[in-house]
């Protein structure tokens, strides 16, 4: 059997909520839309049993009333499957993965200062990529995010330059 | 005092000692300001020399859009350079900012931060381009330096 | 007699050997490493949120300004994502010249890194001679694109430029001029027992390691991770092309070199197959200003290990999300777990020999003392140079071969 075929199969017949929400684009990748409650037992499923054991990165996305996260997962054989979940904005918290891939400590952080995802689990350690006088509450990804004038001018010149 | 001015800037275009610094830069113009110094280009023919402290630099070699982070760094190090100093913007980046201007962490070009003294553009600066740039500097100290002796009759 | 203590010391934000901002902090005792803290984040322009607001076409040209050194990797990824959300089939030809310029890069990548290593390291000569033969793969570059760097090579749908008959002799001879100095690289790594006794058993990273932190390219294939995009999710034209993923088992910076040397083999035998395979046909198809609604997923092995990007469409001329993991930042950990318990001398060249392209992932390294000491904060310069004396102290001395090392001066 195809391995897509066959890991989708796999999928479906251990989490039955799944039917009808994986999609195979193209050869080698699977999308799976996975409901926030079930991600957690499901990303256990499919890294220790599936060998999923590559995490290319993790997206975070904003969605409206929703933060979307996407797990890109790999195998060796070159399969990628893309989980992707979400979770409501006004609590738009998250269960870090570190334990699974310590790697991802860096995606998690990135998500937590570009979009204010909260992240539990994170060890203690800087924040990443945004400088610490970055203000509060600031998300840049979100899609209502303006930068404020001071962000927009962070050189504090106006219009001038010294040249 | 113009004596000593006169000897500083002889030693200074003869030799000039160049602080090379990163604020944000993709690594393009980097690599080329490096390759500049290598045999093909050998900016070292001209006696620049690259160092690694502001306290011995008469040049700044400026690439990147100023990125937040590193914008109090880039004026740190400029404070730190004696005078008289100078600032050369390497690329189009550092220039005015380049593709990246307008992106939420970026503040432009380098003169958003600093006076700059000569500019050379290109995506990268290719070195020979660099080296130019670098030549037309000096020269322009060394003609600063005919003017003031033509004014004090020398 | 001075009891080691516990200092700590802060390396950057100016950074010369690495060539951007970083900020390393270590947690010394004595002249071990306790400890490294990574603080990352001096490169961050934004450019995922700036493609939001720009069209596909401009995205592009952003994109490629990622990082100055594997620009066509970042071309590419993207480029790739948004020809499969929109269906453009790229013809054969296109794909061909993409894999063409892929591979020039890494071969300008590697020797590149070749160079800063011998920096690193107190052998200048070797920065020299790498740096004046990769003056070769430059100039193929700059005349099949038209540029050195940011090759602007790509568009949706294909390629902008085709190659002549007469370019592609010019590749052929280039290669066999590279491949004829790279050969003495690899001797002098093979025999030059200073180069050997330097890199050797530094910058250890066990293979049960290289996995759980999760690296890749050259820094993974060198614990014996035999993993390669370009084998294990082909893209471009990589699908039709033989070549061999090389690997070493010794795990360390050594192994490092011997990898990337012996890729350099392997993209010589590529761009051959290449210039003789080549498909006739057009460089490109019409693609539309707008792009569907939809999403990709697209893996490319940069000349550092796998770059990641992924694309969203919405329907409109411009993406709705594009993320971008570049390969640096899947090393960084690595690079921190490698660096325990070692010596301050090696922290230049273990850093360097995850060849770390901190403008792919913004990456500022602090490096954090826990003890009593007091901090203090020096240049990597005075690292990089502290790291030949001690070795030098300790027997490893490359004066003598920089002044003797000539490489294809018959030439």
């Amino acid at each position: 059997m195809d391995e897509l075929l066959a890991i989708q199969v796999n999928l479906v017949k251990k989490f039955p909520q799944l039917v009808g929400k994986t999609r195979t684009p193209r050869v080698r990748r699977i999308f799976a839309d996975v409901a926030i409650q079930d991600l957690g037992v499901i990303f256990d499923y499919v890294v220790k049993d599936l060998r999923f054991s590559i995490l290319c990165t993790i997206t975070g996305l904003d969605q409206g009333n929703k933060l979307g996260v996407i797990y890109h997962l790999a195998r060796e054989s070159g399969v990628t499957l893309n989980l992707c979940s979400a979770v409501p904005k006004d609590d738009p918290t998250l269960q870090t993965v570190t334990g699974y891939f310590p790697a991802a400590e860096l995606y998690e952080r990135e998500m937590a200062d570009l979009l204010g995802m909260k992240v539990q689990g994170l060890p203690q350690g800087p924040r990443y990529p945004l400088p610490d006088d970055w203000p509060q509450g600031q998300y840049p990804l979100r899609k209502d995010w303006k930068p404020t004038p001071s962000q927009a001018d962070p050189a504090g010149q106006g219009e001038q330059n010294h040249a | 005092m113009a004596l000593i001015n006169r000897i500083v800037t002889w030693a200074r275009v003869r030799s000039p000692w160049i602080l090379h610094f990163n604020t944000g830069a993709c690594n393009a113009c980097d690599i080329e300001i490096i390759a500049a110094l290598t045999p093909q280009y050998d900016l070292e023919r001209f006696g620049v020399l690259l160092k690694g402290t502001p306290r011995h630099a008469d040049v700044l070699l400026c690439s990147g859009p100023v990125t937040r982070q590193i914008k109090d760094c880039l004026v740190r190090i400029y404070e730190q350079m004696p005078q008289p100093k100078f600032v050369v913007a390497v690329g189009t980046c550092a220039c005015s900012g380049g593709v990246f201007k307008g992106c939420y962490n970026v503040t432009g070009g380098i003169d958003t931060m600093l006076p700059v003294s000569a500019y050379i553009p290109g995506c990268p600066a290719s070195p020979t381009a660099i080296i130019d740039g670098v030549v037309k500097l000096l020269r322009s100290l060394e003609q600063s330096e005919q003017q003031s002796k033509s004014a004090v009759g020398v | 007699m001075h009891e080691p203590e516990n200092f700590q010391i802060l390396i950057g934000p100016q950074h010369p050997a690495l060539k951007e901002p970083t900020s390393f902090t270590l947690t010394l005792q004595g002249e071990k490493i306790l400890q490294m803290g990574v603080r990352l984040g001096y490169n961050h322009r934004g450019i995922e949120k700036a493609c939001e607001d720009r069209t596909y076409v401009q995205g592009l040209y952003l994109i490629e300004r990622i990082c100055g050194i594997c620009s066509h990797s970042h071309s590419t990824a993207f480029v790739q994502a948004v020809e499969e959300i929109a269906a453009f089939q790229v013809p054969k030809r296109a794909q061909y010249i993409r894999t063409l310029v892929a591979e020039l890069e890494r071969v300008h990548s590697h020797l590149l890194w070749l160079g800063v290593a011998g920096h690193e390291i107190g052998f200048d000569t070797l920065l020299m001679y790498t740096w004046r033969d990769r003056e070769i793969v430059m100039d193929l570059l700059a005349m099949l694109t038209g540029n050195r760097v940011n090759y602007g090579i790509n568009t949706y749908g294909g390629v902008r430029r085709d190659i002549t008959t007469e370019q592609k002799q010019e590749v052929l001879k280039g290669i066999d001029a590279l491949e004829e100095r790279t050969k003495y690289y690899v001797q002098v790594a093979s025999e030059e027992i200073t180069l050997i006794n330097r890199l050797s058993g530094v910058g250890v990273l066990a293979r049960d390691d290289a996995l759980r932190l999760g690296a890749v390219g050259p820094t993974a294939r060198a614990c014996g991770v035999k993993r390669d995009i370009r084998k294990d999710d082909p893209y471009a034209a990589y699908g039709e092309i033989p070549f061999d993923v090389v690997t070493s088992d010794r795990s360390d910076v050594y192994g490092r070199t011997l990898v990337r040397l012996g890729e350099l083999m392997e993209s010589y035998k590529i761009v051959r197959h290449v210039i003789h395979n080549l498909p006739d046909g057009p460089i490109a198809v019409k693609a539309s200003r707008k792009v569907p609604s939809g999403e990709a997923l697209s893996r490319y092995e940069a000349p550092r290990g796998e770059n990641v990007h992924y694309v969203r469409a919405n329907g409109t001329d411009k993406p709705e999300r594009v993320k971008v993991r570049a390969p640096t930042l899947a090393n960084v950990q690595a690079v921190a777990h490698m660096l325990k318990d070692r010596y301050l001398a090696d922290m230049p060249i273990v850093v360097a020999a995850i060849d770390p392209c901190f403008s792919c992932t913004d990456r500022l390294i602090a490096v954090a003392d826990g003890g009593p000491g007091r901090p203090d904060i020096i240049t990597w310069e005075q690292v990089r140079q502290h790291g030949v004396e001690w070795h030098r102290r300790h027997g490893i001395d490359f004066t003598e071969l920089n002044r003797t090392f000539r490489c294809g001066e018959s030439k």
